[in-house]
């Protein structure tokens, strides 16, 4: 893709990884006009994600401050975030949604170091309910990503899988356990919804798996999430996020004002 | 035709274009002296010979123009560089300019991108369908994008060779994952069909126009991104709002763009099979439909493997 300047630039993947991993995420890479990247502990660097999850509560950080405080549930753990007036949309569809609430999330990634700990939190583009069709393949298409990953790791050999060896030594059989269990308990869902709904036509069953999958989250959370006091200790957060957005506007927001050819514009097609 | 006399033809043509008629045998003697007796690289041979010519006809490097490297399109990244490429002409376009010779899209099998033939450049016209050497063709970047220019130093020449264009059809699984603007009811021009920004058209600007529905998208699936468009039938085939739905909503609302949010909500984040056409940079989708995945199956498999 080549931007206004001529200046060639890629789109940032959205990566698909589980909570457990993106929250053990410490390491940044910085380089050049790239925005900043976290290093996630089987070997790439991760600046967008793409997740699909149980929003399970949002929180206003302070009265009429417009600042969101999100907490998004997967099979093995929370993603911990927040979404402000800098993205609108996600904004806008953030306040109509009443959580527990299945949503797709397509977000920023953003590290914010602390004293004593290092944070990952995500800061939501878009966010909107989707069905549970969508959460289930989702959880299949993240599993395949993360073991591909850590087959990786396992060969070595390039500079970000050796990088996160060295920073991270992950025990990579926890890691494809702990994939494998996400993958589990999704068949044990759709099993149990399965019968439920043959059981029961009537009934609505998705709400019976979300509140579980609540309880579930709940219950691996002190695992996770150490970090939560030093961000709760963070008064101004919002101007620090406000700092960060200005300094990592990355460039495949850049939209052309004029309409670009497409062929089909051309073609008249 | 052998490699060496290639490269003969390749040395001579390129004392010729600047002047110099150089004894092909001569050339040719060298070239295969070095070459096949002592074994010396094709390049460092072909530098050596020309080097040896230069001095010989006393010719500065400045005055002979030097071959610019052979590359792909999908090499071409940066304006301003001097490139040479093979390329089959995909697409002529009209030009109204007087400027202009000729302008329209050349590809090979990394890519596509535009070219454009100056009038002072003084070529011969290329056809649609045919493949040439674009040699000493100058990079450049317009409206966001790279393109060719072939100027009065580059040369083109037909070349009896198939050169292939990328696969032009694309089957990809993945997550919609943005929407962009230009999105949902939209104004084309009556005149070119091309897109209205606040009611204007980039070429015709204020003009007479008609409402369209598509949506321009990214569609990413964890190891790439896809720019697609999707129009009006596949916006209805997924949405079952076609463009009179379209319109209903618009005028329910008393607001174009709440057609935008209707299909934000329906099409984010949601799954795909899609297949489609590789544009220059999008890709313009034929067929698209809402994942349906065997979830026990794939993920029995995780589990077994
Ligand atoms: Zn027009």
């Amino acid at each position: 893709m080549i931007a206004m300047d001529g200046r060639s630039f890629k789109r940032e993947i959205a990566r698909r990884v589980f909570a457990f991993e993106l929250n053990k995420a410490t390491h940044k890479i910085e380089s050049g006009d790239r925005a900043v990247q976290v290093l996630l502990p089987t070997g790439v660097s991760c600046n967008r994600v793409f997740i699909v999850g149980v929003l399970l509560d949002r929180e206003e950080t302070r009265p009429d401050s417009d600042f969101w405080k999100v907490r998004i549930s997967d099979p093995t753990g929370v993603f911990r975030g927040f979404v402000g007036r800098f993205q609108p949309d996600a904004l806008e569809s953030l306040l109509k949604i009443e959580p527990p609430e299945i949503v797709a999330v397509v977000a920023k990634i953003r590290l914010f170091e602390g004293d004593t700990t290092t944070v990952v939190t995500i800061r939501p583009e878009v966010i909107i309910p989707v069905e549970r069709e969508v959460r289930d393949y989702w959880v299949i298409e993240t599993a395949k990503h993360t073991l591909e990953r850590i087959n990786r790791m396992r060969k070595g050999g390039n500079e970000l899988v050796e990088l996160a060896w060295q920073v991270y030594e992950p025990d990579l059989d926890y890691y494809e356990e702990k994939v494998k269990e996400a993958v589990r308990t999704l068949l044990d869902q759709h099993a149990m919804v399965e019968s439920e709904t043959e059981a029961r036509e009537s009934e609505e069953p998705e709400e019976v798996s979300e509140e579980e999958e609540k309880a579930k989250a709940e219950e691996s959370e002190v695992e996770s999430w150490e970090g939560e006091e030093e961000l709760e200790g963070v008064e101004d957060i919002e101007s620090v996020e406000r700092e960060e957005d200005w300094e990592l506007e990355d460039i495949d927001e850049f939209e052309f004002e004029e309409e670009e050819w497409d062929l089909r514009d051309i073609l008249g097609e | 035709m052998g490699r060496i006399e290639e490269l003969t033809e390749e040395v001579v043509r390129l004392f010729k274009n600047s002047g110099y008629e150089v004894d092909r045998r001569d050339v040719y003697n060298r070239l295969k002296l070095l070459i096949e007796e002592f074994k010396v690289p094709e390049d460092e041979a072909m530098r050596t010979v020309k080097n040896y010519l230069m001095k010989e006809l006393d010719v500065s490097r400045e005055q002979l123009i030097m071959e610019s490297p052979l590359v792909k399109v999908a090499d071409i990244k940066a304006p301003g560089q001097w490139v040479s490429l093979k390329a089959k002409v995909v697409q002529l376009w009209d030009s109204s300019s007087p400027n202009v010779s000729q302008v329209g899209l050349i590809g090979d099998e990394t890519g596509i991108i535009k070219f454009v033939i100056w009038a002072k450049a003084n070529k011969p016209q290329v056809e649609e369908g045919k493949c040439y050497l674009f040699a000493n063709v100058v990079t450049d970047s317009f409206g966001g994008r790279m393109q060719v220019n072939v100027n009065r130093n580059s040369r083109i020449e037909e070349i009896d060779e198939d050169i292939q264009l990328p696969p032009k059809e694309l089957e990809i699984v993945g997550a919609l994952i943005a929407i962009q603007q230009n999105s949902g009811l939209i104004k084309r021009c009556k005149l070119c069909n091309r897109v209205l920004t606040k009611g204007v058209c980039p070429i015709h600007g204020q003009t007479e126009s008609y409402d369209d529905l598509r949506v321009k998208g990214v569609i990413d699936d964890g190891e790439n991104y896809y720019e697609v468009i999707l129009n009006e039938e596949n916006v209805r085939d997924l949405t079952g709002i076609g463009l009179e739905e379209a319109k209903e909503i618009a005028m329910e609302n008393l607001d174009r763009t709440a057609v935008l949010s209707e299909l934000k909500n329906r099409l984010l984040g949601r799954y795909y099979r899609l297949r489609g056409m590789r544009g220059q940079r999008y890709l313009l989708v034929s067929e698209i439909e809402f994942l349906k995945a065997d979830v026990r199956k794939e993920g029995e498999e995780i589990l077994g493997g």
